[in-house]
């Protein structure tokens, strides 16, 4: 059981990556920097790929099964228990359609929107500590690297938006910009406010911060989850957030009622896949930012082996929640959105950083 | 803010019922009305070839061939052009015609949506119910005689 | 039918307009709804302007076009919104070699598209239009398809045009750049193939040009080869095919019971007044669902409820009339089927719907109506003001929400409408969401009627329960006989035009569709505010191209 003891580092207080434990586990560490790229390469797929399963199992499956039980309705149920091989006849069907590239495309862009589009939420699982020691790199700017890494999507948007030579994709391209300029900055400033709290970029620190317990009720101890220190902070980032990944109420980029698709509509079979990938993955990321630094990242009941499970049981309730506004709540207009961004957010974003600062000043 | 959660929480509602209404169809095909008006099925014996039907029908669904002994030689259905208006029926004077409750049927062109009266005796019949018994009460309104200066026929 | 009393030419209104018109009338006919004063084409916008400003005469119903033998002739139907009663035909007849008259248009905005439509469908020309272009048929049709000399055979080349100048010169400035979005045909939210050209300036519309006729499928010719007996009935189903059906079917069929003289028994009436309500209730249903599906965009759950409770209405009518949309259910001179036997189960299954709408609406409320984003996005958005909409020839619930107390049902009776308790709902607002409130609230109202209707069908004596009168198996009506009919459909005034010629079909058959008149206001409601809010106007005027193109 030494080997179990070393696979779970953060019950020791010491952090150890995946991909060190990667070289130490198979030896590839002895190659010198060779071997430790490999160890890191191989971490990355297997995190990449749990979250491309998770991606997989959410938009052709778990989407409609969700939507469909808030609007009465059965959803997919033919193909395997529950329907859930869909996701397998759905990857098919849509990798063997035709990849149609409008004649006015402007090539270079529009083959490698879609790639930034998925590339860069894939970017930012790259610092988020998961539990069980799925962890890739702790950097200490960890939290500025994953807001970074997640506002590249924009650019991907817009080269989307112009490249598809289509007027309702520019019109979603530039909306996608004004929407994420606007809702950018309170995110970061409200996730600012954890981080006077923690002290730290660092995401594993950050994760360690909120272990300590808040308060004790009748034996149960509530531990300090900056959800519960600072809840206005977290519904506004929340709100933020949800603009930020464009979704509903804020899916303005799409609007399909409006935009037929926005940036996405010349989009079709492989590349197609990838931008609808890239959503999804988007709105895991920021429901892995959420789980991270308002819900205590992997921490939960039972034996931190159990992280992972924790961990995604968070980022589910996040995607589900995503679902739940598009049933119920209507899409806001653009005028309105960039108002409540500039106007609204950003005031009660910078409010609370300061009472924030205030608050943590006076502790210290 | 109050209005967003009154909507959320309706949906919530519903999503937590698990009531469906709709019906895997076809595995579970919805009932249909006694009344319903499907596929039009042609008895060949009761046909007294009067023509009337086709006269009837508003778009030229029905195509009766007659031989120059004015026997009736065929009875030709362009089913892909009924509207299920349900006009021949009513018109017809010895229940030759019917429509019944079967609303399944494919073509992939045109022509396979031309119904003889061979094929036509092949419809499927009602289930368990007598069509003529659930239609009785418009017959009389149907062969009433006009009264009045109007020119009738 | 109270045709009694209206086909007596009212003496004392015709010797009031002969006062005001003078020596303009050329000449007098009588229609079967109203008295006809014939004009010259050069006096149509003197005499119009006349009858609207000094007589009162504010909404012009409908512009029918047709060819006779010897003469071209344009018929403007007048009404008063506030007393749709008060009718007054404009006919104007034009010589065959040279078929132009006045345009009406300076009079009635709404005079512009029924011009159009009579130019394209006819080949009548209107000095003074401001566009007269085809509106149904392309560009590029040859012929005039309702005319005499028309052509069927001849084979028509419909060519691929380019749009011709996106960037049309009124909408460019030095300053501004505009882009022209072509929002359509083939578009989420355009409620079947309509094409909006759009000009936008960022993302505000600065034009909005809605572009009809993709599906046109010859209604008017079809019915005017129908027999009136039988053969027209199953068609108007088919105009607004959202399940309004029993709606419209009364449309023809209180036209043509004016025309043949028919009086439908009392009993068939009141099974008339409960299947068209409750027609009236899956409309309305439907409007609000798909409004919704405008708001929220993708499949919202409201959109699924109403598609609940509009199944439930379809089962009943299925039950009563034999088909869910497609009923064919209206006779003339009654209807086809008594209630479905036994009536004990279908009363019962009616009741039991009425019984939860109260519920569901007061859903509908909590998820739609109270929502501070709904609320948000519509109100003070398409907003069309009363004047607007009188000159459009908005009606029902588009001209209810804009405050407009006009309603065909009170102010025109027909049916069994006048003995039962019900009211007419108007909302001041104006606005996308004023139109909502409308449309919840006429649900209501419709549940109360056939509520009333179920009562009064329950304590029917059982041998006075006549469905049919006794109608002629051939209708001839006699020649040159005219008459203009509404009813209020789902979507407002559906009103039915026709001339007899002595045969059993129609010499000229003319639909005026509520949803056509409607959907002219669009540009006026929509110019200047955002794209959002131009579909949910479309949205929230709930056409059907079915019936806008017929």
């Amino acid at each position: 059981m030494t080997a179990a003891a070393t696979f779970f580092p953060l019950q020791n207080g010491e952090t150890v990556l995946l991909p060190e434990r990667l070289a130490d586990l198979t030896g590839l560490g002895e190659f010198g920097v060779a071997g430790e790229l490999l160890a890191a390469f191989i971490a990355a797929f297997i995190v990449a790929n749990i979250m491309l399963a998770m991606t997989g199992v959410a938009g052709p499956w778990a989407k409609r099964k969700i939507t469909a039980s808030f609007t009465d309705r059965i959803a997919v149920n033919h193909l395997g228990p529950g329907g859930i091989l869909i996701i397998v006849a759905d990857s098919v069907r849509l990798l063997s359609k035709e990849n149609i590239i409008p004649e006015n495309a402007d090539r270079p862009a529009y083959d490698l929107a879609p790639i930034v589009i998925a590339g860069s939420a894939l970017l930012g699982f790259a610092v988020i500590p998961m539990g069980s020691g799925i962890h890739l790199a702790d950097p200490e700017v960890g939290l500025a690297f994953v807001f970074a890494v997640a506002g590249i999507a924009s650019i991907g948007l817009v080269m989307a938006g112009y490249a598809s030579g289509n007027k309702y994709s520019m019109l979603g391209g530039l909306r996608a910009v004004a929407q994420n300029i606007a809702y950018e900055i309170p995110l970061v400033v409200t996730g600012m406010s954890v981080v006077l709290f923690a002290g730290s970029l660092q995401m594993g620190t950050i994760v360690e911060a909120q272990a300590e317990p808040l308060v004790t009720i009748a034996g149960v101890t509530i531990p300090s989850w900056f959800a519960l220190v600072n809840p206005f902070a977290f519904v506004l980032f929340l709100i933020a957030n949800f603009a930020e990944v464009g979704r509903n109420p804020f899916d303005m980029p799409e609007a399909p009622a409006e935009l037929i698709a926005g940036y996405q509509t010349e989009y079709s079979s492989v590349y197609f896949v990838l931008v609808y990938l890239g959503e999804f993955l988007h709105i895991f990321l920021g429901g892995a930012i959420i789980a991270t630094i308002f819900l205590g990242g992997p921490a939960g009941p039972g034996p931190a082996e159990l992280g992972i499970v924790w961990f995604i049981i968070k980022i589910w309730g996040v995607f589900f929640l995503t679902q739940w506004l598009r049933s119920a709540i209507p899409r806001v207009r653009i005028d309105h959105l960039i108002e409540i961004g500039w106007k609204g957010l950003l005031v009660l974003a910078f409010a609370n950083l300061f009472l924030t600062a205030a608050i943590v000043g006076v502790i210290a | 803010m109050i209005g967003l959660l009154k909507s959320m929480a309706t949906t919530m509602k519903h999503a937590l019922d698990g009531s469906t209404f709709t019906v895997e169809y076809p595995k579970t095909a919805p009932d249909v009305s006694p009344r319903f008006r499907g596929v039009h099925k042609f008895s060949q014996e009761r046909c007294i070839w009067c023509r009337q039907c086709e006269n009837v029908c508003p778009n030229d669904t029905i195509q009766i061939v007659m031989d120059d002994k004015r026997n009736g030689e065929q009875y030709n259905l362009h089913i892909g052009q009924c509207i299920y208006c349900r006009l021949c029926e009513e018109v017809c004077p010895v229940d030759a015609i019917l429509l019944t409750q079967n609303f399944e049927f494919t073509g992939d062109t045109k022509q396979d949506l031309v119904y003889n009266k061979d094929q036509l005796r092949a419809v499927p019949w009602y289930k368990d119910i007598d069509p003529l018994e659930s239609r009785e009460p418009d017959r009389g309104a149907w062969i009433g005689e006009g009264e009045g200066d109007v020119d009738y026929q | 039918m109270s045709t009694g009393v209206e086909e007596t030419p009212d003496v004392e209104r015709e010797a009031e307009l002969e006062e005001l018109l003078g020596d303009r009338v050329l000449a007098r006919e009588t229609h079967l709804n109203a008295p006809g004063v014939v004009v010259n084409p050069g006096d149509v916008q003197d005499v119009l302007f006349t009858l609207r400003d000094e007589a009162g005469y504010d909404h012009c119903s409908c512009v029918t076009a047709q060819q006779y033998e010897d003469r071209y002739e344009t018929i403007y139907h007048l009404k008063k919104f506030a007393d749709p009663t008060d009718e007054v035909s404009v006919v104007v007849p034009t010589p065959l070699d040279a078929p132009v008259s006045q345009s009406a248009e300076p009079v009635y905005r709404t005079a512009d598209w029924h011009e159009r439509e009579a130019y394209d469908l006819v080949g009548i020309q209107y000095d003074d239009h401001p566009d007269l272009r085809r509106i149904l048929l392309p560009e590029t049709w040859q012929g005039h398809p309702l005319s005499g000399d028309y052509d069927q055979d001849k084979p028509q080349v419909v060519t691929l045009s380019e749009h011709a100048n996106p960037l049309l010169p009124d909408h460019r400035d030095s300053e501004g750049d505009t882009m022209f979005l072509n929002v359509g045909p083939h578009h989420p939210a355009t409620h079947g193939v309509l094409h909006v050209k759009t000009v936008l300036d960022g993302e505000t519309v600065v034009d909005a040009e809605p572009d009809i006729g993709y599906l046109h499928r010859c209604e008017e010719q079809m019915c005017q080869q129908g027999t009136y007996r039988h053969q027209i009935m199953p068609y108007p189903d088919r105009w607004d095919y959202v399940s309004s059906g029993l709606l419209n079917e009364w449309a023809y069929a209180r036209a043509i019971e004016d025309l043949a003289d028919v009086e439908v028994p009392e009993y068939a009436q009141v099974i008339r007044t409960m299947g068209a309500e409750l027609c009236r209730i899956a409309s309305h249903m439907l409007a609000l669902g798909t409004f919704a599906l405008d708001v929220y965009g993708e499949f919202t759950a409201t959109f699924m409820y109403t598609f609940r409770d509009r199944e439930i209405i379809q089962d009943i009518l299925e039950d009563l009339t034999g088909q869910r949309m497609m009923f064919n259910y209206f006779r003339v001179g009654g209807v086809a089927w008594d209630l479905p036997e036994p009536r004990e189960e279908f009363f019962a299954q009616t009741r039991d719907f009425l019984d939860e709408l109260p519920a569901k609406v007061d859903e509908y409320n909590d998820l739609i109506t109270t929502n501070e984003i709904f609320q948000l996005r519509c109100v003070d958005t398409g907003v069309l003001e009363p004047d607007v909409a009188k000159q459009y020839g908005c009606t029902g619930p588009v001209a209810r929400g804009s405050g407009v107390d006009y309603d065909l049902r009170r102010d025109d009776p027909y049916g069994y409408y006048p003995e039962l308790e019900w009211d007419v709902v108007t909302e001041g607002g104006c606005d996308n969401y004023s139109r909502v409130l409308v449309r919840m609230q006429e649900v209501e109202e419709s549940a109360k009627i056939v509520e009333q209707c179920l009562d009064i069908l329950e304590s029917w004596p059982e041998d006075e329960r006549d469905i049919q009168a006794n109608v002629p198996r051939t209708l001839k009506p006699d020649a040159d006989t005219e008459v203009y009919r509404a009813v209020e459909a789902a979507k407002g005034e559906l009103g039915i035009y026709m001339r007899s010629d002595g045969t059993d079909k129609p010499a000229r058959f003319k639909i005026r569709s509520p949803c056509f008149s409607n959907l002219q206001a669009l540009g006026e409601m929509t110019e200047g505010e955002y794209i959002p809010d131009l579909v949910a106007s479309l949205g929230s005027l709930d056409i059907v191209l079915g019936e806008v193109d017929r």
